[in-house]
């Protein structure tokens, strides 16, 4: 049983690393590819046992993506789709004994997060150049504060979104094991089967957000 | 707990690579699947489509040949009809002719004969006549006397005994 807050570390090339939180995220990314690869190994045109799940999560992805962002939006595909994918493979991770979500570290959330922003900004100022400064300063000047503060909340509210819940949850599990007699499962069973929910819902949250965060960049208006 | 260190550049990178691998490796290939898949079916619909319209011109015109082929036949019909009931009509005006034809020379050879034994009757009852009154009168009158009675009595049979022959 680790010690909850205190993460080991590397230093390489001067830099530091939580080298546990990289272990896990190259676990859970192995994770996703092997699934991935299962998934489309043998693609036929007429589909057959897990190549229907995976055309249907994709359609359906496509369908999101152009009910929300248009058709600029199909090129983001992969990126929804893995963050997605990544994002449910860490959560659940953390939920194996021994082992430990990449999410429930903030560096994780708040890159994610990070790249997601920046992302949003590279395409905005790619597709509407002018308009899309200009839009901070409507509908007067003064309400640039108003939306900076929210362009600044964006990637927080997404990174500790994320990593408060995964956190927590892990937390929990530990604190109930330690706090639980060995003959009373009940409790942490049923932590347990939140913490799977919570690590679904989360999943979804994030890559959904995302997705809204990027439609209003990539859109074609209409008004204007 | 909450430090943030170089591990999020490390996580943004690590991100980064998964995409890039995740796309090459499952999405492109499924959507390329998909886009195909699609295409094929909008294919096959098309060439349904084509094919139907192909069908019905087809079948139009093989209806135009038919109707084409019908009015023909009822003209080749109507023209043989035609042509019977001219050659029909033309026969029977010839027969009439000929029919008049006959009777005429029928007529004119009636009237030959009758002529004929006209004559024939006429130059034997000269013969029987003369014979007769010869026998009767053959004593007393002279030959100019009896010209003269086989004359009148030539004449009185000529107006009365034959006239219903005339």
């Amino acid at each position: 049983m680790h010690e909850i807050g205190v993460r080991e570390t590397v230093n390489f090339l001067g830099l530091t690393f939580n080298i546990e939180t990289l272990k896990m995220t190259w676990l859970a990314m192995g994770i996703v590819i092997l699934v991935a690869c299962l998934a489309t190994r043998n693609l036929k045109a007429v589909p057959q046992g897990w190549q229907n799940f995976v055309e249907m999560i994709i359609l359906w992805l496509h369908d999101q993506i152009d009910a929300m962002m248009g058709r600029r939006g199909r090129m983001l595909a992969p990126f929804i789709v893995g963050l997605f994918m990544f994002l449910l493979a860490s959560n659940l991770i953390g939920l194996v004994p021994l082992m430990a979500s990449p999410t429930n570290d903030l560096n994780t959330t708040l890159g994610l997060a990070l790249l997601v922003v920046v992302i949003v900004h590279c395409l905005g100022l790619y597709f509407k150049g002018g308009h899309y400064i200009a839009h901070f300063f409507q509908p007067t000047p003064v309400f640039v504060v108003i939306n900076m503060i929210e362009e600044i909340a964006k990637p927080i509210t997404l990174a500790f979104r994320l990593f408060g819940n995964i956190l927590a949850g892990e937390i929990l599990i530990i604190v109930l094991l330690k706090l639980m007699p060995i003959w009373m499962p009940i409790p942490s069973v049923a932590w347990l089967a939140f913490s799977i929910f919570i690590s679904c819902v989360q999943a979804v949250i994030f890559t959904m957000l995302s997705m809204a965060y990027l439609a209003n960049a990539v859109k074609e208006d209409h008004a204007e | 707990m909450i430090e943030i260190n170089a591990t999020i550049l490390a996580q943004i990178l690590n991100f980064l690579i998964l995409v890039v691998i995740l796309r090459a490796v499952a999405y492109k290939p499924v959507a390329r699947l998909l886009q195909q898949r699609s295409d094929k079916i909008r294919d096959t619909l098309d060439k349904a489509e084509a094919d139907r319209k192909a069908a019905e011109q087809t079948l139009a015109q093989y209806k135009n040949q038919l109707s084409d082929a019908h009015k023909k036949a009822q003209e080749i019909v109507d023209k043989a009809n035609l042509t019977a009931r001219q050659e029909h009509d033309s026969a029977v005006a010839e027969t009439r002719r000929e029919i008049e034809r006959m009777k005429l020379t029928a007529q004119a050879e009636i009237e030959n004969e009758r002529n004929r034994a006209f004559d024939e009757m006429k130059s034997q009852i000269i013969s029987l006549s003369l014979a007769a009154a010869g026998k009767i009168v053959s004593k007393n009158i002279d030959t100019k006397e009896n010209d003269k009675l086989v004359n009148e009595f030539i004449a009185g049979l000529n107006k009365n005994m034959f006239a219903d022959l005339k």
